[in-house]
């Protein structure tokens, strides 16, 4: 469709050869691109993260670092429980939601580590629109997934609704969806890795650094629209009333 | 024709960038209104008001879409 050759085909000609593209090697038949390396070493920076905080919980924290991400988690959780009505229903999704912000964040936060996308196996994964995609077809799954869990065959009926005259409006809009939530990743995160790489081209030194405290909000302000957007979705697919 | 290629693209995102501009402004420039008005709602009225910029902003996303699809074609 739309992703498969015209986007790539543009990214790998705007990126030129330097940029990081390209596969580094391939295991059994699959190659394995810097996006993929990075996003290893993502999983791994958040498992070990998540293991010494989580070592030994305690009910009054003296561990700094449960405390912080804690108070992460607390704060994305009252986010979460004014959007989907009920903090019993944001805690439900919480496992899917909470996973999307902070990989999201941090692979939106790597494309600022020094030498990515010029360093072989360093790459904002967000930075592609197979990542991003990937993450919002997840999203579209999710939605219908929990939408037909709760509300059984049921869940059908709002495709017709207000009047059955509306199904193929209904239904492209359930396509545009995922297709707006991955460009918009893909386009703000992409595009900010562009300006910084010009902004380089021109004075290396100091010149870039406004518009890095500018990817630094951008990648938070993206992660957390995401995260509310597939909150939303999920939200309203699972609602008992619709309107 | 490399010349209107550019052209293009550089139009594509320039045009692509006025209405969800203007659009983002009048949404911000309310939300401030409504949150001096009653800041005991400022939460609330943060929330939608970056759920409704998100919107806007996937708009500006698409022209900066097509215009990275034309410089591609150099």
């Amino acid at each position: 469709m739309f992703f498969a050759t015209p986007v790539f085909a543009s990214e790998a000609a705007a990126h030129g050869a330097e940029h990081g593209h390209g596969a580094l090697f391939s295991i059994f038949g699959l190659e394995v691109s810097s996006v993929v390396t990075t996003m290893w070493g993502l999983m791994l920076i958040l498992l070990v993260l998540s293991y010494f905080a989580t070592r030994k919980v305690e009910l009054v924290p003296v561990n700094k670092l449960q405390n912080m991400l804690e108070l992460a988690v607390e704060m994305l959780l009252g986010q979460l429980s004014g959007i989907m009505g009920s903090e019993k229903n944001a805690k439900r999704y919480f496992p899917l939601l909470g996973s999307f912000f902070f990989l999201i964040l941090i692979s939106n936060y790597s494309g600022l580590l020094p030498g990515a996308g010029h360093i072989p196996g360093l790459q904002a994964p967000t930075s592609t629109l197979s990542v991003t995609a990937g993450l919002a077809i997840v999203v579209f799954f999710a939605t219908h997934f929990f939408g037909v869990k709760t509300k059984g065959i049921k869940y059908f009926k709002h495709f017709i609704e207000p009047i059955p005259f509306l199904l193929p409006l209904n239904l492209i809009e359930e396509f545009v969806k995922p297709l707006s939530l991955s460009l918009r990743l893909y386009g703000n995160i992409y595009g900010e890795e562009m300006v910084l790489l010009s902004f380089a081209a021109l004075i290396p030194l100091f010149l870039p650094l406004p518009m890095m405290f500018l990817s630094l909000l951008f990648g938070f302000i993206q992660a957390f629209v995401f995260t509310m957007l597939a909150a939303l979705y999920i939200g309203t697919s699972t609602a008992e009333h619709h309107h | 024709m490399e010349g209107l290629i550019a052209l293009g693209a550089a139009l594509a995102i320039a045009i692509a960038t006025i209405g969800p501009g203007l659009g983002q402004g009048n949404a911000a420039g309310k939300a401030m209104e409504s949150i001096a008005r009653q800041p005991e709602a400022a939460g609330e009225i943060r929330t939608s008001l970056i759920l409704s910029l998100a919107f806007m902003e996937a708009l500006t996303i698409y022209g900066l879409l097509i215009a990275f699809l034309l410089l591609g074609k150099f």
